[in-house]
């Protein structure tokens, strides 16, 4: 997966999960005060991207997401991690 | 202290509006329907039910809507409505008190939940309004978000009679004199669940797929059980103190009510313990008997339901009391039903009418000695003072009377 296709995918989870207009999909943008996400959106758009990505994310790295770019480089950082750990199982 | 209702809001299988629900009552409307894709569930026999008509909750902010099930949303249309016949704008107050409940949370959410829970083996994949939507005071919360409001509430739930009882708990706590308002009501969602919950213990209407709309047949000696229903029923009901210093106007007083339980029998209904429960209703309001001039009754189209109502309702009025039930027309909407129907009464004495029951074609003779409306256009008559009931599974009885003003 490109990092363009995983950022349009993110965007896709982000708006069916809170009916988000994609124009305001933006890397600066900031979760609260740019797309109205609250705590509880933020727990759910965790579950949402591990669902929909198969991944794992530890709930303390919310603390990292300020903005969405934060998010690309979450979701791109772990499927990174998990891509790096199957190879690493796989060669031993 | 007299109790006014003084705004109505509903969400309903037969109207969204207390117009709209009235036009279809009067027009002998039906809101049964077959549900074919119930045959599918394994054990579930009763295959019919009553939805409410769609709603647009769009209005609503997606932050308020992400944590409602149906009834929430429901509840919320139908509690608008009645604050805006109100003309009642809420302020931060601990004296203006909520009471709105359902008979559980979300089924179709419990459901899902669950599912998962298991498939999973553990909360994975859970997201976190699930739990909003399945705890017990979810309508009551949910309803707060929308109006943002800050004050008390309560949540009440008794089955079928948890609008009722929110409305006579209102009716008691403005008598105490530490409210000027109470917003009462209750709602439920329709599910195969609920369905299922009567089919079990042989009272939900199981004989008529081929004809939805000849069931629920309320006092009728070919009923065979009811039919599940969903909505929102919400009143305003202020303190004439209240109410006129806002010089607002009122669509009814709310004269008293009572609700006595009878625990001797989980599911079934006893008319003794009606008859208590009216006649408890009646001294509240500081009523005779002989001022009643229409009885509204909860019968469901139960075979034992109906028949302990209409001899606890013949030995306490007479022969000469008009009764109806609106279930035929309705199908039974559980928590909304009190207030739904409460809704009707008051809409029945501006129209100075009584809706007959639908269905109601032969009366079943065990339902003898009262005056049981059978099917027909409504019947012109002055109507001034209604004794309302309603009762449910866990034994619970209610009973309120309505005046005009």
């Amino acid at each position: 997966m490109t990092e363009k296709e995983i950022v349009a995918k993110i965007n896709d989870v982000l708006c069916t999960g809170f009916e988000l207009d994609s124009a305001l999909l933006k890397p600066e943008a900031r979760l609260k005060e740019d797309l109205q996400l609250d705590s509880l959106d933020a727990v759910d758009m965790l579950v949402y991207l591990e669902e929909n990505f198969k991944i794992q994310v530890e709930g303390e790295r919310l603390t990292e997401i300020k903005v969405l770019g934060d998010v690309y480089k979450l979701v791109t950082d772990v499927l990174l991690s998990t891509k790096a750990d199957t190879q690493l199982s796989e060669n031993i | 202290m007299k109790v006014f209702v003084t705004g109505m809001g509903c969400i309903s299988s037969l109207g969204n509006t207390p117009d709209e629900l009235y036009a279809s009552l009067r027009g002998q409307s039906s809101a049964s329907q077959f549900y074919p894709e119930w045959q599918k569930l394994n054990g579930l026999h009763a295959h019919l039910g009553a939805p409410a008509h769609s709603y647009d909750v769009k209005s609503l902010p997606r932050t308020v809507r992400r944590t409602m099930s149906r009834m929430s949303e429901m509840a919320s249309l139908a509690t608008l409505q009645a604050l805006q016949q109100a003309q009642l704008t809420l302020t931060p107050s601990s004296r203006t008190l909520l009471i709105l409940g359902s008979t559980t949370g979300s089924p179709e959410t419990m459901q899902a939940y669950f599912k998962l829970m298991e498939d999973r083996g553990g909360p994975e994949g859970q997201v976190s309004t699930s739990f909003f939507k399945i705890m017990n005071h979810s309508v009551a919360a949910n309803v707060g978000a929308a109006l943002q409001f800050k004050g008390p509430y309560l949540s009440p739930s008794t089955a079928c009679s948890t609008s009722s009882q929110a409305m006579i708990l209102g009716w008691e706590l403005l008598q105490t004199g530490l409210y000027d308002c109470v917003i009462a009501g209750g709602a439920d969602e329709m599910s195969p669940l609920t369905s299922a919950i009567f089919d079990i213990v042989f009272a939900a209407s199981r004989k008529f797929n081929e004809t939805p709309q000849q069931s629920p047949r309320p006092f009728d000696q070919e009923r065979d059980g009811l039919v599940v229903s969903e909505g929102a029923g919400v009143v305003v009901l202020e303190t004439e103190d209240h109410m006129l210093k806002r010089k607002t106007r009122a669509l009814a007083e709310l004269a008293g009510g009572a609700y006595v339980a009878d625990c001797s029998h989980m599911s079934q209904s006893h008319k003794e313990a009606m008859l208590i429960t009216m006649n408890e209703a009646l001294n509240r309001a500081k009523l005779p008997v002989h001022s009643v001039d229409y009885v509204n009754a909860h019968a469901t189209g139960t075979m034992q339901g109906d028949i302990e109502e209409a001899q606890a309702i013949g030995a306490i009025f007479g022969s000469q009391v008009p009764i109806s039930s609106l279930k035929g027309h309705m199908g039974h909407s559980l928590a909304a039903c009190g207030a739904l129907e409460a809704i009707a009464c008051i809409k029945m004495m501006e129209m100075a009418e009584i809706i007959p029951t639908k269905n109601l074609h032969k009366i079943d003779p065990f339902c003898g000695g009262a005056m049981l409306l059978k099917e027909g256009p409504p019947l012109k008559q002055k109507v001034t003072t209604v004794m309302s009931n309603n009762f449910a599974f866990g034994g619970m009885n209610t009973s309120f009377v309505l005046k005009t003003v």
